[in-house]
């Protein structure tokens, strides 16, 4: 109630500053995270925090400010900040707001909360089972349990007034393992709506088998080699590169794929999904941060580029409607475009078939040092990779100290085959295991081999 | 009002907790970008909560709110000792009693970013965007952006503990695309420091922003591909210091060190690195950065000494990781806002000035690649496996530089690179950086002279 009163006000006062129209959009999140170590509780963070994002039209243009603070001089802050953007913004494109009074999908988008103490148990048996796994693994870092409750509303002057909640929760942990002088990490994660979906044993016993099987790695030489990408190192590239189906990047000149709608720009065997009604993911949404009820959108059919992600403003611009994929990180962004769930759709493959079809090469496992090794504008990564030679369609010797190169836009063109191992292993970008064909590989030198 | 502090901080040991923290917070931020020659967008926030904290024997417990009246915060406060009580497993130890810091004066905020209006502000924009356009017709896209905030903090504790300060930053970031039609290479620039408006006046040329990121940026648009393969490598000065902050200051942070999760554990006076490296993190220095006047947990900046001509001297060490560790809080307790707990992290991190002659460092490297400018990087401190990313790199062959090349990236493990350095040269530049970690996304200068690694691998196309 005390949150619809500071609404009110906030409208009147932007009436009154001389706004057409005004939005409110809301966030109340309520999260929960606890930290293992050594068989203690070391660290335990638990809030709850809501923050409002204003935005209305002044003159033609879009103004935006935020806060978090509620008090008397909010609205003031709000209207004034709002007024000064919108005053000075020279955006070309006249922006507006959504005026949809439709129903809001329902979508099953909670599960049940543990209580707190379920929860620091559920952390505990993490490490210790990780430990157990193998008498090499001396350490568990990171055994991570968290949960989180998010509500969002949208509310604006044409009437439009809605929310959705959601509920994730999720656990994490990097076990150490240690023979003679070779450290090796493992790293693995879980998420589900539900907390009874999550299982400490196999999640730890999985972690603490990668940090294993990862000693004694060592690099191979330098030089070109086929290369599977396996599921959740691809899901971080293609998170990365998302970045390039957006109109908005387009429409800025940040992506390569501007100018190749209906044009082949990825092997036949790639079809590239976005889909914030699928289950399965974690940016499942009925509606974007505009109200823009959410749909299913093929982007890459078979290899053929068949749309851009869209907000109201990129859709208006290019004459096509919006898809769907305005966001906002948190309450306090001006509203941008992003995928949702999106996902490389699984091929019939099962993962060892990949290997086999391979023969010899490499399967990369985990790549590293995203945010500075890879360029969503120009496609160009390298990367730090950890993963193992594959002999004969078979797992030989774990590798580490290499990276991996080359451009996405090119691999996307070399794929040869794709995986049926599809998983989401956070957020909302997915991915199955995928047959890149020939990447660059640096590691050692080849005088180096015998030393 | 330090009255209802003292009820909060009392409702938050009232289940037995040792030790309890209020960190108050209010922050005004203010970001601006001028995209395509246009003003894009323009956003202001104010975040505002608090965050408490209770030690319970070597663990702790943390709640945050924006609701800071004093019910707010009181609730705040019973939900954290309440969770005290859910996982108290261990014996107590007493919180060391506080000592009460005379803190040194604030740094000079001479134009207080509040106090600049958005057109003023949106005229350095222009002309960074001016001048990177200027620098060539393949400069295809030109994004300029301009972020200040003002943050004042409060922090309270229960051994008498009461400082209050307020950081000011400001930073301009250019970022230039240059493209022939078919690719597209990029170049950044951004230079920032803990001032106000008066960074324009007294550090901050903003034609020479857009013009360095546009020049970059066509430069590596016509440049080859780097070479792959294990090589001496030279890395400039400035950012270039990432590398020591990657590949040694993630693993010199109590964060890691005090789990035993580090491969510098139990190196405390032994020789880490070659003779002439000296590394220092430093959270004096006016103005900077990544200084800091008073850390996260109230207790004033201080100059850390981390290696000394190859010997190990020191770790950043917070407050709660100093009593697992039992050894003094060295000031380095920060984090990104109240809603994260704070934990040890870096300031201004560098490699001290050496005394070697930057042009023979080349000049005598061989085969090689010279790393003039880096982009950030990743490290995992268990295995000091660290990576990060050349933004403009050249191919040196037989001394000489021969080409500039594109796409290389450094990787190698941190034990292995600091006894690997051969030359440390003689001028010491810092630069600018976001540093993320568990308490969040900080602001931290990183720096060197321009130093020679005998033997790196580099990741490029073979």
């Amino acid at each position: 109630m005390m949150m619809d009163d500071f609404i009110q006000k906030l409208f009147a006062a932007a009436k009154a500053a001389g706004f057409t129209v005004a939005e409110a959009y809301l966030t109340k999140n309520d999260s929960f995270n606890a930290v293992a170590m050594n068989q203690e509780i070391n660290r335990y963070s638990s809030h709850i925090s809501c923050g409002l994002g204003f935005r209305g039209l002044f003159g033609g243009r879009m103004g935006y400010a935020s806060t978090e603070a509620f008090d008397d001089s909010a609205v003031d802050w709000l209207v004034q900040g709002a007024l000064d953007s919108a005053t000075l913004c020279e955006d070309p494109t006249e922006p507006f707001l959504y005026d949809g009074k439709e129903p809001v999908a329902q979508l099953p988008l909670t599960g049940r909360d543990a209580p707190a103490t379920e929860k620091l148990a559920f952390a505990l048996a993490m490490e210790r089972e990780a430990k157990a796994y193998d008498p090499r693994v001396t350490q568990v870092g990171h055994a991570t349990v968290f949960t989180g409750n998010n509500q969002v509303r949208i509310v604006n002057t044409y009437g439009m007034d809605k929310q959705y909640e959601e509920s994730v929760c999720g656990a994490y942990l990097q076990p150490v393992a240690r023979e003679g002088d070779s450290t090796a990490t493992g790293m693995e994660l879980c998420f589900s709506r539900d907390f009874d979906r999550l299982n400490a044993a196999s999640l730890a016993q999985s972690a603490a088998r990668l940090a294993v099987e990862a000693l004694h790695a060592s690099p191979v030489v330098s030089g070109c080699y086929r290369v599977v990408i396996q599921n959740l190192a691809m899901t971080d590239l293609l998170g990365v590169f998302s970045s390039a189906f957006s109109a908005d990047s387009a429409q800025k000149e940040l992506s390569l794929l501007k100018g190749k709608l209906e044009q082949s720009i990825a092997a036949d065997c790639v079809t590239i999904v976005d889909d914030p009604l699928r289950l399965d993911g974690f940016a499942s949404r009925p509606f974007d941060a505009e109200g823009v009820p959410s749909a299913r959108h093929t982007v890459v059919e078979k290899g053929i580029f068949k749309t851009f992600l869209h907000n109201l403003k990129t859709a208006h611009k290019d004459g096509v409607l919006s898809t769907g994929n305005a966001s906002k990180l948190g309450y306090a962004t001006s509203v941008f475009v992003s995928p949702t769930n999106f996902y490389i759709e699984p091929g019939n493959q099962p993962f060892n078939a990949l290997l086999a079809e391979m023969g010899d090469g490499l399967v990369i496992t985990e790549v590293d040092g995203l945010h500075a090794g890879a360029n969503a504008v120009t496609g160009d990564f390298s990367l730090l990779s950890k993963g193992y030679i594959v002999k004969n369609g078979l797992r030989e010797r774990p590798v580490e100290q290499v990276t991996v190169a080359g451009n996405f836009f090119e691999m996307l063109k070399n794929i040869r085959a794709v995986g049926s191992d599809l998983r989401f292993p956070e957020g909302g970008i997915g991915s199955p295991s995928v047959d890149v064909g020939m990447l660059s590989v640096a590691g050692k030198n080849k005088e180096d081999m015998d030393t | 009002m330090t009255n209802n502090f003292n009820d909060v901080l009392d409702a938050a040991l009232a289940t037995g907790g040792d030790f309890a923290e209020l960190f108050l917070e209010d922050n005004r931020t203010h970001s601006l970008q001028v995209l395509g020659g246009h003003v894009e967008m323009i956003n202001s926030n104010r975040a505002h909560g608090a965050g408490i904290r209770v030690f319970n024997g070597l663990n702790a417990v943390y709640t945050y709110t924006n609701d800071t009246d004093s019910e707010g915060l009181l609730r705040c406060a019973k939900q954290a000792a309440s969770a005290v009580s859910a996982s108290r497993e261990t014996p107590l130890r007493a919180a060391q009693p506080g000592t009460p810091a005379s803190l040194p004066a604030p740094y000079p905020i001479l134009i207080r970013p509040g106090d600049v209006n958005s057109k003023r502000k949106l005229e350095y924009l222009r002309s960074a965007d001016a001048a990177a356009r200027a620098v060539s017709a393949e400069i295809e896209q030109v994004s300029c952006s301009l972020s200040d905030s003002e943050q004042d903090v409060t922090i309270v504790n229960s051994e008498g503990l009461y400082v209050e300060d307020t950081r000011v930053h400001t930073r301009m970031a250019c970022v230039a695309i240059a493209s022939d039609g078919k690719e597209k290479q990029q170049g950044h620039e951004a230079p920032g420091a803990q001032m106000g408006y008066e960074l324009f006046t007294e550090r901050v040329d903003p034609v020479q922003v857009g013009r360095e990121a546009a020049q970059s940026a066509l430069l590596m648009l016509h440049a080859p591909e780097c070479p792959a393969g294990v090589m001496p490598v030279v890395i400039d000065n400035g950012f270039g210091g990432v590398i020591f902050h990657e590949a040694c200051g993630h693993s010199l942070e109590a964060t890691s060190v005090a789990f035993g999760l580090s491969v510098f554990c139990d190196k405390l006076g032994q020789k880490i690195a070659a003779d002439c490296v000296t590394a220092i993190d430093d959270g004096t220095l006016p103005n900077e950065w990544g200084s800091i006047r008073v850390d996260d947990e109230g207790m004033p900046a201080n100059r850390l000494v981390l290696i000394e001509n190859g010997v190990l001297k020191n770790y950043m060490i917070d407050k709660l990781n100093a009593l697992r560790m039992g050894m003094p809080p060295t000031g380095s307790g920060r984090r990104q806002s109240y809603a994260f707990a704070p934990t040890s992290r870096m300031r201004n991190t560098y490699i001290a000035a050496g005394t070697d002659d930057e042009a023979e460092m080349i000049a005598t490297m061989g085969d090689g690649l010279y790393a003039k400018k880096l982009g950030g990087g990743s490290v995992d401190p268990a295995t000091g496996n660290f990576n990060f990313a050349v933004s403009e790199g050249y191919l040196v062959r037989g001394g000489k530089i021969v080409s500039p090349v594109r796409g290389a990236s450094l990787i190698g493990k941190g034990a292995d690179i600091l006894l690997q350095i051969d030359r440390v040269g003689r001028e010491m530049k810092m630069a600018q950086g976001m540093c993320g970690s568990i308490s969040g996304s900080i602001p931290v200068n990183v720096g060197q002279p321009m130093i020679r690694v005998k033997k790196m691998t580099v990741g490029g196309r073979a």
